[in-house]
């Protein structure tokens, strides 16, 4: 029975995690239809950031959010003003292709620059609630579950309240309309992406004393993002907490009750689950964002 | 209405645009005076949309001008050709489909700052369409084509537009709701003054309820007249209103 519990403390700290961690990348994919295969290397680059304020500067892994957030909203910004811009209105193939190859080049350069050591961030916020005499409660994964729910009831309630959240989800839900009502699309794209990559990098601090991370750990991430998408729908917040739960009790459980192979299985699980909800259930299991299928032509 | 003495408020000027490297109009002009409706008529591919999205901004002008209200507003981007005081209704549905009636509207005030004249303008629009008012929790998805094309008019309205363009109002719509549809259209030119310009598929009825109207053929314009002129026209029956 304790084990069972263990099992579901586990889930659901991970799960929170996952939920936060695939945000930007549905969001992305939500509102200029652009399959972000770097993913899990933004997530890498927060992650490094922060070891590396951690190392040199001995912040706290957590506290160095405050840098993180803004140089990685600013890459991101710059990023798709520059690179992604160009390729939004084409076919998907295009921002894959370009997506897929700034994946390669971030790994690499995080190589070069930090060796493919393994690297841990060290917190002060250490050690275990203890429950009962074998359950347990780790104290720095429930200030990242903590983290994790901050962050989706921010950008949930910015995305309902604001007119900067409106006007994104306007132009999710229609491009063209959200042009004729004298919406900048080049602006909010801009914006929407630097957000996105702001909470991919804070995910990458959220892991980084919880796990230790080398250069090309990003596609095991990118692959749960685009699993949890499938389950979640593109977009919708709720659905992402539900689709991490998932994902991070499914893996949890497999963890604790296979011998050995366990948490190697628990990645082909994730594999597995993506391709059952595809073949399934291709609209996701808990709605989205938009209606549109493809951007409108102008 | 028509007062075809005074200045134009938009004059498209030996227009030339297309996609890429391949026009598609080769000399369009057209006028639209204050208080007007205008309708452009036209086959197929005759490039009437065209028109539309290169005023707009949509589109790249490659030669040729658009002058607005004295100004020149060629190759404006979308939002500042708005701001300067055209209002467009598209052809293709316009609309958010996941928010209400009412955010839809809030949406359509996206360059305006003060709450209060937002709050108000709603309400004129409400007024001006009584329909959209009973329904401004419903979800916009949830709504017939009609109802939709009604909230995208309304929209358009919302900040008072000198000018009002509309590509195919009656596109996917039924002929008893485009009928509605041009009634509306035209009581909003009786009791505001709205001047209008549009294009139109549906020939017989765009120009029945139009001032003046324009021929566009393979991307220049052959004739132009007052609506009826040009529903009496011989040649114009012949070819594009069905011959009778």
């Amino acid at each position: 029975m304790s084990e069972f519990v263990q099992a579901v403390i586990n889930g659901v700290m991970l799960g929170g995690f996952y939920a936060a961690m695939m945000l930007g990348f549905s969001v992305i994919w939500g509102v200029m239809h652009v399959i972000n295969l770097a993913h899990g290397e933004f997530i890498m680059v927060g992650a490094y950031l922060t070891w590396f304020l951690n190392k040199e500067y001995g912040w706290e892994p957590f506290a160095a959010i405050i840098v993180v957030a803004p140089v990685m909203f600013l890459l991101g910004y710059v990023l798709q003003k520059v690179l992604i811009n160009r390729v939004v209105d084409r076919p998907h193939l295009v921002s894959l292709l370009v997506t897929f190859g700034l994946s390669i080049i971030i790994a690499n350069v995080l190589k070069l620059v930090f060796t493919a050591d393994s690297r841990i961030t060290e917190s002060s916020a250490t050690g275990f609630w203890t429950v009962s005499e074998d359950i347990t409660i780790p104290i720095t994964k429930s200030v990242v579950l903590a983290l994790a729910l901050v962050i989706m009831i921010s950008l949930y309630l910015f995305l309902q309240r604001t007119k900067t959240g409106k006007s994104i989800r306007a132009a999710a839900q229609n491009k063209q309309a959200a042009r004729i009502v004298g919406i900048d699309i080049d602006k909010i794209y801009a914006i929407t992406f630097g957000i996105c990559i702001a909470i991919t990098g804070v995910a990458g601090t959220m892991i980084s004393p919880i796990q230790a991370i080398a250069p090309f750990q990003g596609p095991p991430l990118t692959l749960r993002a685009f699993t949890i998408t499938a389950l979640a729908g593109l977009g919708s917040i709720p659905g992402a907490l539900m689709g991490g739960l998932t994902l991070g009790l499914l893996e949890s459980f497999i963890g604790i009750y296979v011998d050995k192979i366990g948490t190697n299985l628990a990645i082909v699980a994730s594999f597995a689950l993506l391709v059952v909800i595809l073949v399934t259930r291709p609209q996701g299991l808990f709605g989205g964002l938009r209606t549109d299928e493809e951007p409108q032509p102008l | 209405m028509t007062d075809t003495n005074g200045s134009p408020i938009l004059q498209v000027q030996d227009l030339y645009a297309g996609y890429l490297d391949f026009d598609i109009l080769h000399g369009v002009n057209l006028d639209v005076h204050p208080g007007e409706i205008v309708c452009v008529i036209g086959p197929n591919g005759a490039g009437k949309s065209t028109v539309f999205r290169a005023v707009y901004g949509l589109i790249s002008v490659r030669l040729g001008h658009v002058i607005f209200d004295g100004a020149e507003i060629t190759n404006f981007k979308p939002q500042d050709v708005l701001r300067s005081g055209i209002a467009i209704v598209p052809q293709l549905r316009s609309v958010f489909p996941q928010m209400t009636v009412h955010e839809n509207l809030e949406m359509g005030m996206f360059l305006e700052k003060n709450k209060a004249r937002i709050a108000e303008r709603i309400d004129v629009v409400y007024g001006l369409f009584p329909r959209l008012g009973e329904r401004s929790k419903q979800q916009v998805g949830t709504m017939s084509g009609g109802e939709q094309r009604m909230l995208e008019i309304g929209r358009a309205l919302l900040l008072e537009p000198k000018l009002l363009m509309m590509d195919e109002p009656s596109a996917g719509l039924a002929p008893s709701i485009t009928r509605q549809i041009f009634n509306h259209i035209r009581s909003l030119n009786d009791e505001i003054g709205l001047t209008i310009l549009m294009i139109e598929q549906n020939a017989r009825q765009g120009l029945e309820v139009s001032d003046r109207g324009y021929v566009l053929e393979l991307g220049v314009n052959t004739y132009e007249g007052t609506g009826q002129g040009l529903i009496d026209d011989p040649e114009v029956r012949r070819a594009f209103l069905g011959g009778h």
